[in-house]
């Protein structure tokens, strides 16, 4: 059986005249972390956009576990999990409501097992009955996790969980990401900080202005690059792109 | 049988106005109220009757149904508006809701919050003027397509808006004239030729004279043309808040 959790191929998205992808071809592999790698504007919101349902491709096509992401879009939406770029709350409800709720959107019954389960792993057990309003903002970027989670999805699309979020908590997050993967569920992420990358990602992809510059294990890489920082590959990268972009 | 997913969005959307009683069904009351103190009360033994029925009872069907159609529009249209700004529409657009569900929970929760408040102020209202209801299931039906009709015009607009102003545009100068304009405090009978004319014009005013004739059991125009047409606005508003969910306009990209 593929073992390919996500396939994405000859993905086009146009904003207007912008092209943010422009024919993006490439594949995450079963319990995998997959770091999404690229600067600002590059596609890899847009990307995740598409799979998850928030945007629809101008052409190409997404498949999520063999389903089509348009034409099956309730079994492809009940195997994603997504925490957007954005920090969002309802001002209206407590934490363990706004779980409760998005749990229930999925036709799933949160258990209070489970519940706990989730408060506990992201730390929020105190914060249960807490009005999302009152949260901190690292508080709220771990219910957006928890949001995700509630479902237990097969495949977890963080999109820069960690812009913005101090050290601390960040490898605390980072610990939680291991722990999905090693409970099998499937990570792509995406993050401005190469570090980040380097230490959780099994593969990188680069994407510059919606075209795929790299897709590669990160040990192969990092093998074939000894000696350097993911940062010095990614910016050498970057540049050569840009190089032959102007000699064009 | 109703998902799980589609219950949970209606108790959600229950919950989200029940928190804020002040505003969402405290406000319609005191309002009502003040108008059948006004109109009812303080100038309603001044005041002929109209068509056999005492002018405080006469107003009760219009404000009724202004109460229960501003209301049905506003819970649809400021709670996915809001959830827009927010951002937190993203939780609801990545679930495997459909888009009949989506309409479904915020369409059902408004005509509740529609009919509570048009309720309660029924029950204000019949303090001043007498509870007696004489088609009480034509009064019911017609009250419940409004509150269905305006609802989904408030999801339509809160998909198009992208400001506060436009989301109250609707009910500022459209409902609030309409149905003032369509009969609420006069008898179509009682107005000059011209004006007659205009307001038949109103689809309003089939509305509101369908729930009097439901509520006091008179009418100037046959109580089944109100009903025809608000059968046939409930559906187009339905199927354009759908045609727009199922679209994506607006919300995805």
């Amino acid at each position: 059986m593929n073992d390919h959790v996500v396939e994405i191929r000859g993905l086009v998205k146009r904003w207007g005249d912008l092209t943010a992808l422009a024919g993006v071809d490439l594949d995450v592999r079963r319990g995998e972390i997959f770091g999404l790698l690229g600067p600002n504007g590059a596609g890899k919101t847009t990307l995740i956009s598409v799979v998850a349902g928030l945007a629809r491709a101008t052409a190409g096509t997404v498949r999520v576990l063999g389903h089509d992401v348009v034409r099956d879009y309730q079994f492809t939406r009940r195997a994603i999990g997504l925490v957007p770029q954005e920090i969002n709350f309802d001002p209206f409800f407590t934490v363990e409501e706004a779980l409760r709720f998005q749990a229930g959107y999925f036709g799933v019954r949160l258990s209070e097992e489970r519940l706990v389960e989730i408060l506990g792993a992201l730390d929020l057990a105190a914060k249960r009955g807490t009005n999302a309003r009152a949260l901190s903002g690292g508080m709220k970027r771990r219910l957006l996790i928890g949001k995700a989670l509630v479902h237990d999805p097969q495949v977890l699309f963080l999109d820069e969980p960690t812009a913005g979020v101090d050290v601390e908590l960040r490898q605390q997050l980072w610990r939680h990401v291991r722990r999905l993967r090693d409970r099998g569920t499937t990570v792509v992420l995406t993050t401005h900080y190469l570090e980040e990358a380097e230490e959780l990602a099994d593969r990188i992809a680069v994407i510059d202005r919606g075209r795929l510059l790299l897709l590669e294990d990160k040990a192969a890489l990092m093998a074939r690059n000894a000696g350097q920082r993911l940062q010095d590959v990614y910016v050498a990268l970057l540049q050569r792109e840009r190089e032959q972009r102007e000699e064009r | 049988m109703i998902g799980l997913g589609l219950r949970t969005l209606l108790a959600k959307e229950v919950r989200r106005f029940l928190r804020v009683p002040g505003q969402t069904l405290l406000s319609p009351l005191v309002t009502t109220t003040l108008y059948f103190v006004v109109f009812g009360w303080s100038l309603g033994a001044r005041l002929q009757d109209v068509e056999g029925v005492p002018y405080a009872r006469f107003i009760v069907p219009g404000l009724v149904t202004l109460g229960v159609v501003t209301n049905a529009y506003l819970n649809s249209a400021s709670s996915l508006f809001v959830m827009k700004l927010q951002g937190t529409v993203v939780d609801l657009l990545v679930t495997p809701l459909s888009h009949g569900e989506v309409l479904a929970g915020f369409v059902c929760a408004a005509v509740l919050r529609g009919l509570l408040v048009g309720g309660v102020m029924w029950l204000v209202a019949g303090a001043f003027s007498g509870f007696h209801v004489a088609h009480p299931a034509f009064a019911l039906l017609l009250v419940l397509l409004a509150a269905v009709a305006f609802a989904a015009l408030g999801v339509m607009t809160a998909i198009w808006a992208a400001t506060f102003e436009q989301v109250n545009f609707f009910p500022t100068f459209v409902i609030t004239p309409l149905t003032f304009l369509g009969g609420v405090f006069y008898s179509a009978r009682m107005l000059p030729p011209g004006l007659r004319t205009l307001t038949l014009a109103n689809p309003v005013f089939y509305l509101v004279d369908g729930v009097r004739w439901g509520l006091v059991g008179i009418s100037d125009a046959p109580p089944l043309a109100g009903l025809a047409i608000l059968v046939a606005l409930a559906a187009a508003a339905l199927g354009g808040a759908y045609a727009m969910l199922a679209s994506g306009y607006k919300l995805r990209g």
